[in-house]
C-alpha cells in the first residue's frame, strides 16, 4: 500500500498501461479494482493538498472515515515525506499561457553604423524566453536598451519589488 | 555632377538643396521635389544625379563626427575644399559648410540617431502584481505573482507571467548590465581615441 501511495504521490500523473498492468499483477487485482484504489488514493491526496494539511491532521481524518489503522498510517507517513514539497508545486503553478522562462543578456559597445561613425555608445540587448503551457517552442523576445531606457527599466523593476517587499 | 550644373541654372540647385537638407533631417519631401521637377528645366535624369550628388555628399559629411572636421581643413584629410571646390561651384560651398558645421547638424544628427538599424526596444512597459489567495488545487494559496506586459518598437505586444523568483534573476540582471556599462564607459573613453 504505501509503496503505491508513494507512487502516486511522485508521479502526480496517471500511469501508463504497462504500469498499470505491472501493479495489476503485483497487487493481484482486477483491472477495475486497481482503478478503484489508484482513484481513491489520487482523491485522498488532492483533497490533502486542498487543505494544506500536517500529516498527523490527514491520519485523523482517515481514521474519522473508519479506514484501517495501519493503511491510515502508511498515508501519514509517505504525506510526512512528500507532502510539502507536493504543496509547494501547487502553488507554484499558473494559469496564464505564457511565462517567463529563461534570461539572458548581451552588452555591445556600437563603434559604427551606416549613417552615423565613430561612434562609442553601449547597448545591452536582454533575451526573454517567454514558455507557452507545457515549455514546448520558447519563444525568445529580443529587447534593445540603450544606457538611459536600460536605467528606467530597472526603476520600474525597483518599484515592482517595492510592491512585493510591502506583501510581506 | 559639376556637369549637370553648369547647364542647368544656378536657382534651380539653390531649390534643390533645402530639399536635401530636409530629406537628410528626415522630413517627408515627395511635394518639393515634384514641384521642381514640374518648375525647372532639368531633364529627369539630371535631377536625379543632383539630388543623389547633393544627399550623397551631405550625408557622408554628416557621418564624421564634428570632432574630426575643422573649419580649415587640412590638404592630407579626405575633405579638402579644393577638392569640394572641384565638384561644386564656389557658390554653395558656403551653404553646405553651413549645414555641415552651423546649427542644423544636431537635427541631422538627431535624425540619425533614431532612424538607425536597431533591434525592438520598449515602447510601453505596463506590469501588475496579483496575490493569488486561492485555486482549484489549493484553498489557501496566497502566492504573489507579477503579470508584465510589453509594447516593443516593432509593433508586437508580449504579455507573460514572471513567477517571483525569475523576476529576482532578472532584477539581478539588470543591475548588473547597468553595472557594467558604467565601467565600460570609464574605461573605453580613456582607451579608445578618435
Amino acid at each position: 500500500m504505501s509503496a503505491l501511495k508513494f507512487f502516486v504521490l511522485q508521479a502526480e500523473s496517471t500511469f501508463s498501461e504497462e504500469e498499470e498492468e505491472k501493479l495489476q499483477i503485483a497487487f493481484s487485482l482486477e483491472k477495475q479494482d486497481l482503478h478503484l484504489v489508484l482513484e481513491t488514493i489520487s482523491f485522498i491526496l488532492e483533497q490533502a493538498v486542498y487543505h494544506s494539511l500536517k500529516p498527523a491532521s490527514l491520519q485523523q481524518q482517515l481514521q474519522s472515515i473508519h479506514l484501517d489503522q495501519d493503511k491510515a498510517e502508511a498515508f501519514a507517513s509517505a504525506w510526512a515525506t512528500a507532502g510539502q514539497d507536493m504543496i509547494e508545486k501547487f502553488r507554484q503553478r499558473v494559469l496564464t499561457p505564457q511565462k517567463l522562462e529563461t534570461i539572458g543578456w548581451q552588452l555591445n559597445l556600437q563603434m559604427a553604423e551606416s549613417t552615423q561613425a565613430k561612434l562609442k555608445s553601449p547597448q545591452a540587448v536582454l533575451e526573454l524566453g517567454v514558455g507557452n503551457e507545457d515549455s514546448k517552442n520558447l519563444k525568445k523576445v529580443f529587447v534593445e536598451f540603450s544606457h538611459q531606457e536600460l536605467f528606467e527599466f530597472y526603476n520600474k523593476l525597483e518599484t515592482i519589488q517595492a510592491q512585493l517587499d510591502s506583501l510581506t | 555632377m559639376v556637369n549637370h550644373i553648369l547647364p542647368g541654372s544656378l536657382t534651380d540647385v539653390a531649390f534643390l538643396f533645402p530639399v536635401t537638407v530636409n530629406a537628410l533631417e528626415g522630413k517627408d519631401c515627395k511635394e518639393s521635389v515634384r514641384l521642381i521637377a514640374e518648375s525647372a528645366n532639368l531633364s529627369e535624369e539630371q535631377l536625379a544625379f543632383l539630388i543623389s550628388g547633393m544627399y550623397t555628399l551631405l550625408r557622408e559629411a554628416l557621418r564624421l563626427p564634428l570632432s574630426t572636421f575643422k573649419q580649415e581643413v587640412s590638404s592630407g584629410s579626405t575633405w579638402n575644399p579644393d577638392k569640394v571646390k572641384a565638384v561644386i561651384p564656389e557658390d554653395f560651398i558656403v551653404d553646405f559648410s553651413s549645414v555641415v558645421f552651423g546649427n542644423r547638424r544636431p537635427t541631422s544628427e538627431g535624425t540619425a540617431l533614431i532612424q538607425r538599424s536597431r533591434l525592438p526596444s520598449i515602447q510601453d512597459f505596463k506590469w501588475r502584481v496579483d496575490v493569488a489567495i486561492s485555486t482549484s488545487s489549493l484553498a489557501r494559496a496566497l502566492q504573489p505573482s507579477i503579470l508584465m506586459m510589453m509594447k516593443l518598437s516593432d509593433g508586437t505586444a508580449h504579455r507573460f507571467e514572471v513567477p517571483v523568483a525569475k523576476f529576482q534573476e532578472l532584477r539581478y540582471n539588470v543591475a548588473l548590465i547597468l553595472k557594467e556599462m558604467n565601467d565600460l564607459e570609464k574605461r573605453s573613453i580613456l582607451k579608445i581615441q578618435d
